[in-house]
């Protein structure tokens, strides 16, 4: 009974924590708290179809961050040829990007899933290296971008000017969020997949079709970059290197989240994102932004570890 | 058969002679193939040597081009001077762009000690390596002549337009080597000013400097250095990152509502794409080249002309002209010598004076460390109408300087 009391009393003291810090630092460093919770849920929105990939099919994607330089790419290619909005264009790109995920994992990716996790890593970093390349062959090395003026509107609050056009990512974030919950939860097929991620060998015994699962999934994983994609394309240089850091974020987001744990992901980027930004806005410390990043990383995870031990 | 046999005899003295006279003069030439300064340095130089060869040759041999690939990478860049040396034997070592890669090269290098005109590495680090090289003729400018060639001309440009202000300079720099490197040089040359010497002297009275994490390495995030820098309010902004930092970094500053007088980016080459957005408008930067050089320099339009219809696509970055200038340099100075030996070449190369598409006279003189250094200066050039103008040197001026830095309003 007395464990349960202190149990309680943990479960609203960090959350409770993390609400006076955020306010703090919203009245000393306001803008680090927008700028973070832009940033954070760019990182979120990238990492959740990461995770996706690796609770469910249990690969990990070293080629994601790739897919998201591949669909800006196509978006911006679009854009060139017809003129469409990049954010329109997403309709386009992430139903293509589905296709190519489907097309890479019946080629690849369904070859190694008993193999070792080495092969696994070796062959998704194959394919990034080889999207990298052909990347480059194709559009060269040189940054491409594309202007829209809407990606830089910016909005006042009585002399407090910050820009909107990255809330977007936050919309996106918890919008794919809530239709993959949606999906997972409330889908016989969705039910299926999360039983897959649960129990692929019970799945198989009850008459799941396992490896249509992981296709669709890894489709989906890779579709949802392609939102990503979009939505980046009017605010960032694209270059064949472009995605790369993406895929380190979003294993540590989805590290720190906690496997499977996709709410959690939404709020580790948030975490890390105002995080990162917080250092960010401190004069002749922005370096350490990354130091940051990564630090808060391995305190969640010992932390974590701890716990579970002691439990 | 006697008779027969002289004329054999003779035929063959004239087929090896005929032979000796056109064996080509060959030209080893090293450059990152997988970066758009190195393509177009090379295609450059395939254009000059095209229409040198077109044109005869020099001493009556053709030229022969022979690229290797650096990939960027300093074993890769040095082993391709040992294989130029050894397997292809070479005449002439050219090219160049990163200066890693070339630290890697010197060595090599002097082992061989071969006439060679570099076009690349700037840092004084390679300088310092290649003290007492006299084989060594270096055309770009050093690190430290590009710092103090910027303060010549904003001290030109402040006289020429009083109304424009350089007394608080900002500079964000990105966090990695080249941006740290440049924040460095920077202090320095306001360290000496401070003491009453070097370029700055009366220049900049305040400086600031704050770094930033470039797009090119997983950053892109410039909002918190430019609030700081617009709460700051400098006379002029510079930052130094990469061409993948440039347009973000103006939508950011809309976004932010930051436009300082004198907006400078000074990446080593701009994106595809900068000159099409109207954020592009009144940024100022530094460069060796513009295509509206064309204007005022029938070398530059010829240059830019032929190599248009040759490749198809437009020069985008000054290593192009540069890598031309690399090859005629050269020739210039062979058919000065009247020969290929050493010693003779050394000193017809000291007095060429060629005019270059750069828009200036390419002369040899010493720096402070090496004694044949080519450039000295770059220019200070303003993107005007989607267009690089150049502002200064005021004897090859383009367009008048649009100062101060446009609202952002209606952009």
């Amino acid at each position: 009974m007395a464990e349960t009391k202190t149990h309680g009393r943990h479960q609203f003291t960090l959350p409770l924590l993390a609400i006076v810090a955020l306010i703090l630092i919203f009245i000393f460093k306001p803008y680090a708290v927008i700028y973070g919770v832009q940033r954070g849920s760019l990182y979120a929105l990238i990492a959740m179809p990461l995770a996706l990939t690796l609770g469910i099919v249990g690969i990990l994607n070293l080629a994601h961050g790739d897919f998201l330089t591949l669909g800006a790419y196509i978006a911006y290619w679009i854009f060139n040829s017809t003129g469409l909005d990049p954010l329109l264009s997403i309709f386009a790109v992430a139903p293509l990007l589905f296709v190519v995920g489907a097309g890479l994992y019946k080629i690849t990716v369904s070859k190694v899933l008993r193999a070792p996790l080495l092969n696994q890593l070796l062959l998704t970093f194959g394919i990034a290296m080889i999207l990298e390349e052909v990347i480059n062959l194709i559009w060269t090395s040189r940054p491409r971008n594309v202007y829209v003026n809407y990606a830089s509107a910016s909005a006042s609050i009585g002399g407090f000017r910050f820009g909107t056009y990255e809330f977007s990512y936050l919309l996106a974030a918890v919008g794919v969020l809530v239709l993959l919950r949606l999906f997972l939860k409330h889908t016989r097929l969705g039910k299926a997949a999360f039983a897959v991620g649960q129990n692929p060998k019970g799945a198989k015994i009850v008459g799941i079709n396992v490896e249509m699962i992981y296709l669709l999934i890894f489709s989906i994983s890779v579709g949802i970059v392609g939102i990503a994609a979009g939505l980046t394309l009017p605010r960032m240089s694209i270059f064949p290197l472009f995605g790369s850091p993406f895929t380190l974020k979003s294993f540590c987001l989805a590290a720190m989240a906690g496997l499977g744990n996709l709410t959690g992901i939404l709020w580790s980027g948030l975490a890390l994102g105002i995080g990162e930004a917080l250092v960010q806005s401190i004069e002749g410390y922005s370096g350490w932004s990354d130091i940051v990043f990564f630090g808060v990383l391995i305190a969640v995870i010992t932390i974590r570890s701890y716990r579970g031990s002691y439990v | 058969m006697k008779k027969f046999l002289a004329i054999t005899l003779v035929l063959a003295l004239v087929v090896l002679g005929v032979a000796a006279k056109v064996k080509p003069i060959k030209l080893g030439a090293v450059l990152p193939l997988g970066d758009i300064t190195g393509r177009q340095a090379a295609n450059a130089m395939k254009l000059a040597v095209k229409e040198i060869n077109a044109a005869g040759g020099v001493l009556g041999r053709p030229l022969e081009l022979i690229i290797v690939d650096d990939e960027m990478n300093p074993s890769k860049g040095a082993a391709a001077i040992d294989k130029l040396a050894t397997i292809d034997k070479v005449d002439f070592f050219i090219g160049g762009m990163s200066s890693g890669v070339h630290l890697a090269q010197i060595p090599i290098l002097k082992k061989y000690q071969k006439i060679t005109v570099w076009i690349g590495a700037a840092s004084h680090l390679c300088e310092k390596a290649l003290a007492g090289a006299d084989w060594y003729f270096h055309l770009h400018p050093w690190d430290y002549q590009q710092g103090a060639g910027y303060a010549i001309g904003w001290k030109q440009i402040l006289e020429k337009y009083p109304q424009v202000k350089f007394d608080r300079v900002f500079l964000a720099y990105e966090e990695g080597a080249f941006g740290t490197a440049s924040y460095k040089a920077y202090l320095a040359m306001l360290e000496q000013a401070k003491q009453g010497e070097g370029p700055y002297v009366g220049l900049v009275k305040e400086f600031k400097g704050e770094s930033f994490k470039s797009a090119a390495f997983g950053g892109g995030d410039y909002r918190a250095v430019l609030r700081l820098a617009k709460e700051w309010n400098p006379d002029a902004f510079i930052w130094a990152g990469y061409d993948a930092d440039a347009l973000p970094m103006m939508a950011q500053a809309k976004e932010i509502g930051f436009a300082p007088p004198i907006f400078i980016g000074a990446p080593p080459g701009w994106p595809a794409d900068f000159g099409k957005s109207p954020l592009s408008e009144g940024v100022v930067l530094y460069g060796m080249w513009a295509p509206s050089l064309n204007k005022v320099s029938p070398v530059a339009e010829h240059f830019y002309n032929a190599y248009v219809k040759e490749f198809g696509e437009e020069p985008a970055t000054y290593f192009a002209p540069l890598g031309y200038t690399n090859v005629y340099f050269l020739v210039e100075g062979i058919k000065k010598a009247g020969t290929l030996e050493k010693e003779a070449l050394i000193k017809a190369l000291e007095q060429v004076e060629y005019e270059s598409p750069l828009g200036e006279t390419l002369k040899i003189a010493p720096s402070a460390v090496i004694k044949h250094q080519g450039f000295t200066t770059q220019k200070i050039l303003q993107w005007q109408n989607g267009k690089q103008e150049v502002i200064w040197p005021f004897e090859v001026q383009t367009a008048e300087f649009i100062y101060p830095f446009p609202k952002w309003e209606g952009r």
